[in-house]
């Protein structure tokens, strides 16, 4: 959005990324203090291993396993190491499985990046067009058994949606798979389709019911506006007022909400992968967090609020190049 | 749920475990547990061993579940029950334990006992290779030994037998003698220990990729691991021995969610699965699960208990522990929340344990007799506030219980309901389990519910309740501490004779019962369920996979398409 103004004024708009940028640095940094010292003042320790583990190091064997995981070192220390390691691009190796941090989130960000953007992409298509036809005509029928259906979808948790889905679409008609990424015979394009569309959806509904009701209201905001109105006296369409002239400026707070969103598709969900077994780094975070396997944990925590950032950073310059008001703070 | 099938001792394990199901079989063996009338059996209850039946089939697949994924499959450093399901399959013990508990001979052919019963010497069989055709040597093991013993290498399960072992040395090819300081009678329990080769251990690097993809000297090698996803398992061109298994190729499938690994198992599939409690209901009236499976259920040595801390001014008294566990309603759990699967138990061992004394019968509910226990030991509501107090301090304590298990948490309201009848307060408070865990070692508690998950049959309570072996230094987490329990302890886990042996722990049971340095609560059966075409099983205290062959002698009539549709 806006991104042809951008050319025009480069000058201020490079200040601004600059500026930005200096910022981005001390907050990423407060955020992995931050995170860095929840995770090891959280009661628990990493030597006890996680909840499948039977068998626990206690003592002098603990007390030795510890030391090698410079465990005894003060926490200062331990968050210097860490950052200086994290500088020259190395997170570390797991205290789970003794592999680097960065394979095994590598492992894992391809299934998070396809099971979320499918799922964005899902939710978006649907959103978009539902919040346009709803936001067209306020207080009409669609827009009233809509919000009702939305709200209702909204609501709706998607454990349990992702246990009536099973049931429903595996279980009873047996049109799609329970769980997993492909089936055992490797399967095609259409065979990992398949294993996407129950976890997708559950992933998707949320956002597509939380988006199109955003959608409508920036629409019935926009509808009222005067170019609209002039739109509609040159003889525009109704459809064409709405979908050329009255989205575009309806999506400019999507824009925005954007840069919030699109994170998520690094940050992955616990119990949607857990229950269909997903291997994502949803999985992976909420594995580690429960055998305190701190480098892990560190590495995800970096790897989402670095994108969290970046996002925030893209969708405010996206706006700053729009809007000049925004850049020279003195924005409304 | 972890599943108890690792090597050593036996472990506490806070989890949720074994449940009731709707229809309930076998006859409790305690008189006192009181069941109420229940109708007729449908499964059977107790030892099952297919293994005599003549075997159908060669070839095909089996389908297994993983409850998680595994952290390693060096065998050395396996900790958890996942680990040990895979490792079965690929690495040999030195010795096994069959179906009845006994030792048996695997990887290695015979062991020799000096007389002071210090000195052991051990013969490798002389056809047992690894996958590249190489022999299994006696280095091999010592090099294991070795490596279990190394403070830098974290061997949880291994560790504790091996610490007074004072050396190992080879003899020859094929023997090695291995020493230790003092004599102990469960010592040949240590040799259930899978061997490593020593050249792939070498460097740092080998032994990572080790852990990945272990060198086989089992019947099956690791074909193939997908991380979060699935284990394959092919046969091993070297195989040798007898059980050799019966399958071409074993699949692990990594499925967190037990809903949705019940559901792959009803659609067949998965071939097995463990049910949980609410699980097990489900199948029994579920005709899906009819068709195409059948529930194996069984007691083995885990049971639950609740840890009492021996050292807090509440529980230091052993009248008031007697009150405590007097006030726990063990009939009404066996019936409300097992649904009659379940035994009531005395002591801190499963029924089938042979430490275990039928005679010792479990102290009985008994509200008014507990009232007086507690008036005894100078908890009385002295300041009229209908709570019991001593010394100007109620009688208010926190009753810890890991998150996530549903059973913990309900014997923990069914005694905190029955408490706070008599005037005594406890909170129940579920805690995440690394920060529980940290709680129960440390000792820094009052009460906590716990599961013991029993990984072998050794019954030496020396390292749970010998006052030497107090938290945070020990796993005596409690830190119960009777001299002459201690006594008791020390002499049986030195006496080599096994009826005078059995004899002391016997008469340890009973002061156990008597002291109740815990609140021993049940013995419940553990639940499978199993596509009805594997055929082979063989059900044991230890449960179906911590035995030898186990799961080695499992066969299945192949399904019609080898591959189950999605």
């Amino acid at each position: 959005m806006g991104g042809a103004d951008a050319g025009g004024d480069a000058g201020p708009v490079t200040a601004y990324v600059l500026r930005r940028l200096a910022l981005a640095v001390p907050t990423l940094f407060g955020i992995l203090l931050v995170v860095f010292l929840l995770v090891h003042l959280a009661p628990g320790s990493p030597v006890a291993g996680g909840p499948e583990a039977g068998r626990r190091l206690t003592g002098r064997a603990a007390e030795e396993m510890r030391r090698q995981y410079g465990l005894d070192r003060p926490l200062g220390e331990r968050f210097g190491l860490w950052i200086s390691r994290v500088t020259r691009l190395d997170l570390g190796e797991s205290f789970v499985d003794h592999r680097p941090v960065g394979v095994r989130i590598r492992e894992a960000l391809p299934y998070s990046l396809l099971l979320n953007g499918v799922a964005l992409a899902l939710a978006l298509g649907i959103a978009i067009p539902l919040g346009v036809a709803a936001g067209g005509r306020p207080e009409g029928a669609f827009d009233r058994i809509s919000s009702a259906a939305l709200f209702a979808l909204y609501c709706m948790p998607s454990f349990w949606v992702a246990l009536l889905l099973q049931t429903l679409f595996a279980v009873r008609l047996r049109w799609l798979p329970l769980f997993g990424v492909a089936s055992d015979a490797g399967g095609g394009a259409l065979d990992r389709l398949a294993h996407l569309a129950l976890p997708a959806t559950c992933l998707a509904y949320g956002t597509l019911a939380f988006v199109a009701r955003l959608v409508r209201s920036g629409i019935v905001e926009a509808s009222a506006g005067t170019y609209v109105l002039a739109a509609r006296a040159r003889g525009a369409s109704r459809r064409r007022a709405l979908w050329a002239h009255a989205l575009p400026n309806a999506l400019l707070p999507l824009v925005t909400l954007l840069g919030l969103l699109l994170p998520a598709l690094l940050s992955g969900s616990v119990i949607v992968e857990r229950i269909f077994a997903w291997p994502g780094l949803g999985r992976l975070y909420f594995d580690s967090i429960l055998s305190r396997d701190y480098p892990v944990i560190l590495g995800l925590s970096l790897l989402s609020a670095a994108a969290t950032l970046a996002a925030t950073l893209a969708s405010d310059v996206a706006a700053a190049a729009a809007d000049p008001r925004v850049r020279d703070g003195t924005a409304p | 749920m972890a599943r108890g099938t690792g090597l050593l001792a036996a472990l506490v394990l806070p989890l949720a475990f074994g449940c009731g199901r709707s229809e309930r079989a076998g006859a409790p063996a305690r008189p006192a547990a009181a069941s109420k009338p229940t109708p007729t059996p449908r499964v059977a209850l107790g030892f099952l061993d297919e293994t005599r039946e003549p075997v159908g089939a060669e070839g095909g697949r089996l389908v297994r579940r993983l409850s998680g994924e595994p952290a390693t499959l060096d065998p050395t450093l396996q900790s958890s029950g996942v680990e040990a399901e895979v490792l079965q399959y690929v690495a040999r013990n030195l010795f096994d334990f069959d179906a009845s508990l006994r030792l048996v001979p695997s990887l290695a052919e015979g062991i020799d006992v000096s007389d002071d019963g210090l000195d052991f010497t051990i013969r490798i069989r002389e056809d047992a290779v690894w996958e590249d055709g190489s022999p299994v040597t006696a280095r091999d093991a010592a090099f294991t030994i070795r490596r279990v013993m190394d403070a830098k290498v974290a061997a949880p399960v291994f560790k504790p037998l091996f610490e007074d072992c004072t050396g190992v040395e080879t003899l020859d090819e094929r023997s090695l003698r291995v020493r230790f300081r003092e004599a102990y009678a469960f010592r040949r329990m240590a040799f259930v220990l899978p061997v490593v080769p020593e050249r792939h251990y070498a460097k740092a690097a080998q032994a990572k990729a080790q852990a990945r993809r272990p060198l086989s000297d089992g019947p099956y090698r690791v074909a193939s691991w997908t991380a979060q996803q699935e284990i394959v398992l092919e046969r091993n061109p070297r195989a040798w021995g007898d059980a050799r298994g019966h399958f071409d190729r074993i699949v692990f499938k990594i499925v967190p969610d037990a809903t949705t690994s019940y559901r792959l198992l009803a659609s067949g599939e998965l071939d097995e699965d463990d049910l949980d409690s609410t699980l097990k209901k489900r199948a029994a009236s579920d005709p899906e699960f009819a068709s195409c499976c059948r529930t194996i259920e069984f007691y083995n040595l885990d049971y639950n208990y609740i840890a009492l801390n021996n050292r807090s001014p509440f529980f230091a008294d052993a009248r008031v522990r007697r009150a405590v566990t007097m006030l726990l309603d063990r009939a009404a759990i066996v019936r409300g929340l097992y649904s009659g699967s379940a035994r009531i138990i005395s002591g801190p061992w499963a029924p089938d344990s042979p430490a275990y004394d039928p005679g010792v019968a479990p102290l009985p509910f008994a509200p008014g007799e507990a009232m007086r226990l507690l008036d005894e030991a100078g908890w009385r509501d002295t300041d009229g506030d209908g709570r019991r107090d001593r010394a100007g301090r109620a009688f208010e304590f926190e009753l810890l219980v890991s998150a996530g298990s549903e059973t913990g948490r309900q014997i923990d309201e069914t005694l905190a309901a029955q408490l706070a009848r008599v005037g005594v307060t406890a909170h129940v408070r579920a805690l995440e389990w690394a920060a529980f865990v940290e709680r129960v070692d440390g000792g820094d508690f009052e009460a906590a519910s716990l599961a013991w998950s029993a990984v072998d049959p050794n019954p030496d309570p020396y390292f749970y309740w010998d006052s030497s072996q107090c938290a945070p230094k020990g796993l005596n987490s409690g830190c119960y501490s009777n001299p002459e329990a201690d006594r008791l302890m020390r002499a049986a886990r030195r006496e080599t004779d096994s009826a005078k042996r059995l004899e002391l722990l016997h008469r340890l049971h009973r002061l156990f019962r008597d002291e109740a340095p815990a609140v021993f609560v049940v013995n419940a059966t553990r639940k499978f369920g199993f596509a009805r075409r594997v055929r082979g099983l063989t059900t044991s205290p230890l449960g179906l996979f911590g035995i030898w062959p186990g799961p080695l002698a499992w066969w299945a009539a192949p399904t019609p398409a080898e591959t189950p549709a999605p």
